[in-house]
């Protein structure tokens, strides 16, 4: 039973770090694009920039040699698998630009249509309310995580009413959902 | 008091990418794909683990989830308080319109499990060229937008009257 027990702490680690780090430089995901819209402040959309790119290189290059898999459902179970085994798909093009098909890589070719479905409308409507609501709160959930750690109350009860929403969500909520996932 | 530097959001950013994709790499986080950080999903999975100890059915986890807790959001709790008690920036902030910051956490997390992301998860899915990670994107950068009109509507607003 090591494997559980270091990956826990694995996750811990990820998170304290993380934590940690945000603390110190006061990201946030969405405050970049915020701020440059209203005072023209580039250096916390510079963070997600550089977020991304780094993200895209890393991942192109251990696609590359083989270090990571791709093309996986969200769940092992359920219908949900069905509905994304065509669609969690991390064959865009730019991949194969730094993983070329000689290094053996299992990036297939996916049509367009199995993509275009009511989880990608249904992933940009969930990131507009996403961005409107973490502006509305004053950060997105990363940002109320470090504030809630360094004392702010409110985003305590942020924090708080994201843990309640789980067993809401599964216990009432998710039928209302299931339509996206068809 | 003394006034320690700050760290660049850019550096952040680049550390926080190589760990996260480093980290998948490492130690086998997978299935699903870029799940390394996720504070939405990550709090799902922790809640539903415990949740379905009661009744196991209604709770589904993600497969990585069957071989560990997924403590990253207390994690990044416990980070960020050490972080602001060694630099002394703990200070308690009493809650103003609490309810109303409940309420958002709430929404926060329903849509956060319907479309599989916070708002970094959906960073790095879309950093990793997936396609309804890109398109959650686009709808992040413009919901942000929206957003901010509405905040400098309501501040011309008061600022006129």
């Amino acid at each position: 039973m090591a494997e559980p027990l270091l990956l826990s702490l694995v996750f811990l680690l990820i998170g304290a770090l993380i934590g940690f780090l945000a603390q110190r430089s006061r990201m946030c995901f969405v405050a970049g694009l915020r701020d440059y819209l209203l005072v023209r402040d580039t250096e916390l959309l510079l963070g997600l920039f550089s977020f991304l790119a780094t993200v895209w290189v890393a991942s192109s290059l251990l696609y590359a040699v083989g270090l990571l898999r791709q093309g996986m459902p969200e769940y092992g179970e359920l219908e949900l698998r069905r509905a994304l085994d065509g669609g969690v798909v991390f064959r865009l093009g730019w991949n194969r630009l730094l993983a070329p098909r000689a290094l053996g890589t299992a990036q297939e070719a996916v049509p367009v249509a199995a993509v275009l479905n009511r989880f990608l409308a249904a992933s940009a409507v969930g990131g507009w309310l996403l961005g409107l609501l973490s502006v509305a709160a004053g950060g997105c959930v990363l940002r109320q995580h470090v504030l809630c750690a360094q004392g702010n109350r409110n985003a305590l009860l942020f924090v708080l009413g994201f843990y309640a929403a789980v067993p809401v969500y599964y216990l009432a909520l998710s039928r209302l959902f299931s339509w996206v996932y068809q | 008091m003394t006034r320690r530097k700050h760290l660049k959001p850019w550096i952040f950013g680049l550390i926080a990418g190589l760990l996260f994709v480093g980290a998948e790499a490492l130690f086998g986080i997978y299935p699903p794909s870029a799940y390394a950080f996720c504070l939405a999903c990550h709090v799902r999975d922790l809640m539903n683990t415990v949740l379905g100890l009661l009744d196991g059915a209604r709770f589904q986890t993600s497969m990585i989830a069957k071989r560990a807790l997924l403590l990253t959001s207390p994690g990044v709790l416990l980070g960020a308080f050490l972080a602001a008690r060694v630099f002394r920036e703990h200070r308690v902030l009493p809650a103003r319109r609490g309810w109303a910051y409940f309420l958002l956490g709430f929404a926060v997390m329903t849509v956060g499990i319907v479309i599989f992301g916070c708002p970094t998860r959906i960073a790095l899915r879309a950093g990793y060229g997936e396609v309804y990670g890109l398109s959650a994107l686009l709808g992040l950068g413009l919901g942000t937008a929206c957003g901010t009109l509405i905040l400098r509507l309501r501040f011309r607003r008061s600022t006129d009257g």
